[in-house]
C-alpha cells in the first residue's frame, strides 16, 4: 500500500497541478477565451445526460472501427502478400512508401466533391489514414524474415498453407501490431478530420457546434474527452504492440 | 545476403536478366508497377467518372498552367514559410523541453503525462479552439503546426538524452566541467540521432497540421489552393497541390535518412511512429 502510494504520488501531484494551473487561468481570464476546469466538467456533465453526447459518440466509433476494421483487413493480408512474392514487394515498394510520406488529408476536398456527404466517403478518410502504417510495416516485417527459413520450410515440402501459417503470420505480426499502434491513432486523426471537413456528424460535429456557438465551455470539453478518448487508444495499441513484441527474437 | 540489399544492389551474376546489370535489379518491376497504376486510374476514371475528375493525362497537362501560375507559387510559399516557422519554434523549445525531461528527474515527472497525453490527441480537434484564440489567421496555422510537431521532438530527444552513456558524464563530471557545457557538449550530441527521428515525424506531422488549418481556417496556402480548385471543379490543377505536397513528405523523408546516414553512420534505430 504504502510502495504503490509512493509510486504513483508523483503522478497524482503532476496532474493536481496542472488542473489548479488551468483552473486559476481559466478564472483569470474572460469566459469567451478559456473556461476552468471545475466549469468543463460542469459542461461535459450537462452533454452527458442531455443524451447529446452518447449518440454523437456512439456515431463516431461507428466511423473509426469501420474504418480502422478496413484498413486493417486490407492493409495486413497485402503486406503478407507482397512479402511472399518477391517480384511484387519490390515492384510496389517505393510507392507504398511515397503513399506512407504523403499527407492524406489533401485527398480530402477530391473525395468531398466526388463522393458526396454520406457514410462511404468518411469510411474512406479513415481507412486512407490508416491503411499505411499498417502496410509499411507489415511489408517491413516480411523483409526481416529470413530467406532461409523458407527455404527450410520448402525443402520439407511444406505446403503454401502451412508455410503461411509457422513461417509468415508468426514472424511478420509483431511488426504489423506496430502498424496497428501508429495506425490507431491516424485513424482518430481521420476521424475528426472526416467529420470537420466532411459531413458534420459526431465528437466532431460537437466541437465545431459549439465553437460556432461561442461555447467555449462545450469546445473544452468535447477536447476534453477526445484527448482521453486518444489517450485510451494509445495505451491500447502500446499494450497490443507490447504483447506481440514478445513475438520478435 | 539479406533481401533488401538486393533491392539496391547490383544483381547477381548468376541472375538470368544478367543483361540489364547497367541498371538495378529493382528498376523493372518498379517501372512496370508504375506505368500499371497510372493506366488503371486512366481508364477507370475516363470509364467511370465524371470528366472533371482528375486522371494522370489532364493532371499531367495540368502541370505547367500550375506551376506558371504565381498564385500556386504565392501558395506553395505560405505553407512553407509556416511549416519552416512552426518547425524552428518546436525544434527549439522541444529540444531545451526534452532535455530537461531527460536529465532531471523531477521535471520529467512533472511533465510527462502531459506530453504523452498531449501527443495522443488528435492535434486536428485544437483547431477550433486555436482559432477562438489567435482568430482566423495565418497565426492560427503556425499555432498549430508548432503543436502538431512539438511532442514527437520532446519525447525523442528526452529519450536520446536518457540514454547517454553514463560513463561521457562521469568523465566530465571529474573534469569538473559545469551543467551548462555538460547538457551542450555531451548530452546534446549524443541525442542528435533522436532528435533527427523525432524531427521526421514532427516535419510530416506539420505537413498535415499546415493543410488541415488551411482547410479550417482559409488561409491562403497550399492546402487552400487544393481546396479552392476541387470546390470549382478543377481537380487537375488540384492535385497537382497534392503531388507538391506528397513531394515535401517524401523529401523530408529522405533528408533525414541522409542525414543520418551522412553524419551518425555508427546509428540505426527503429522508428517511433504515431
Amino acid at each position: 500500500m504504502q510502495a504503490s502510494l509512493r509510486r504513483h504520488a508523483p503522478f497524482w501531484i503532476s496532474i493536481a497541478v496542472g488542473l489548479a494551473i488551468w483552473e486559476i487561468a481559466g478564472r483569470a481570464s474572460s469566459a469567451a477565451f478559456m473556461v476552468p476546469f471545475s466549469t468543463t466538467m460542469v459542461r461535459f456533465w450537462q452533454l452527458v445526460t442531455g443524451g447529446q453526447f452518447i449518440v454523437q459518440f456512439l456515431d463516431s466509433a461507428q466511423l473509426f472501427l469501420t474504418g480502422f476494421a478496413l484498413s486493417l483487413l486490407v492493409g495486413a493480408p497485402l503486406g503478407m502478400l507482397l512479402a511472399r512474392v518477391r517480384v511484387l514487394r519490390i515492384g510496389v515498394e517505393p510507392y507504398i512508401m511515397v503513399l506512407y510520406a504523403t499527407p492524406m488529408v489533401a485527398l480530402i476536398p477530391f473525395i468531398l466533391s466526388i463522393m458526396g456527404f454520406g457514410f462511404a466517403p468518411k469510411v474512406l478518410v479513415v481507412f486512407l489514414f490508416a491503411v499505411f502504417p499498417v502496410l509499411y510495416n507489415t511489408v517491413e516485417g516480411a523483409r526481416s524474415i529470413k530467406p532461409e527459413l523458407i527455404e527450410v520450410a520448402k525443402s520439407y515440402r511444406s505446403s503454401e498453407w502451412a508455410l503461411w501459417r509457422e513461417v509468415m503470420l508468426p514472424y511478420t505480426l509483431p511488426y504489423t501490431m506496430t502498424g496497428v499502434r501508429q495506425s490507431i491513432g491516424r485513424a482518430l486523426v481521420g476521424m475528426v478530420a472526416a467529420e470537420f471537413f466532411l459531413s458534420s456528424t459526431g465528437l466532431g460535429q460537437l466541437i465545431m457546434g459549439a465553437s460556432q456557438n461561442f461555447d467555449t465551455g462545450g469546445v473544452f470539453a468535447s477536447i476534453f474527452v477526445i484527448g482521453l478518448i486518444g489517450v485510451g487508444l494509445m495505451r491500447l495499441g502500446l499494450a497490443v504492440e507490447q504483447h506481440f513484441a514478445r513475438w520478435r527474437q | 545476403m539479406s533481401q533488401s540489399a538486393v533491392t539496391s544492389a547490383a544483381p547477381p551474376a548468376v541472375k538470368p536478366e544478367a543483361k540489364h546489370v547497367w541498371l538495378p535489379a529493382a528498376f523493372l518491376p518498379r517501372l512496370i508497377t508504375g506505368v500499371v497504376i497510372l493506366l488503371a486510374w486512366e481508364f477507370i476514371v475516363r470509364a467511370l467518372a465524371p470528366a472533371y475528375v482528375a486522371k494522370p493525362s489532364t493532371v499531367a497537362l495540368a502541370v505547367p498552367r500550375v506551376i506558371a501560375d504565381p498564385a500556386f507559387l504565392a501558395a506553395t510559399g505560405a505553407t512553407l514559410a509556416a511549416v519552416a516557422q512552426g518547425l524552428a519554434v518546436a525544434l527549439f523549445f522541444g529540444t531545451v523541453i526534452g532535455l530537461m525531461m531527460g536529465r532531471s528527474p523531477l521535471a520529467e515527472r512533472a511533465v510527462r503525462h502531459y506530453v504523452n497525453g498531449f501527443y495522443a490527441v488528435p492535434m486536428i480537434v485544437v483547431l477550433p479552439l486555436f482559432s477562438l484564440w489567435f482568430g482566423y489567421s495565418s497565426g492560427t496555422r503556425v499555432a498549430t503546426i508548432i503543436f502538431a510537431a512539438i511532442f514527437s521532438i520532446i519525447i525523442n530527444v528526452a529519450d536520446g538524452a536518457r540514454s547517454v552513456p553514463r560513463e561521457y558524464m562521469e568523465v566530465a563530471r571529474s573534469f569538473r566541467a559545469g551543467r551548462l557545457s555538460m547538457l551542450t557538449g555531451i548530452v546534446l550530441p549524443s541525442s542528435m540521432p533522436y532528435l533527427l527521428a523525432g524531427f521526421r515525424l514532427a516535419a510530416g506531422r506539420a505537413l498535415i497540421g499546415a493543410v488541415v488549418a488551411e482547410f479550417f481556417l482559409s488561409v491562403g496556402g497550399l492546402g487552400y489552393f487544393i481546396l479552392y480548385n476541387s470546390r470549382s471543379y478543377k481537380h487537375s490543377e488540384a492535385f497537382v497541390g497534392v503531388l507538391l505536397l506528397a513531394a515535401f513528405g517524401v523529401a523530408f523523408e529522405l533528408l533525414v535518412q541522409w542525414m543520418t546516414r551522412r553524419f551518425m553512420p555508427w546509428y540505426r534505430r527503429d522508428e517511433r511512429g504515431g
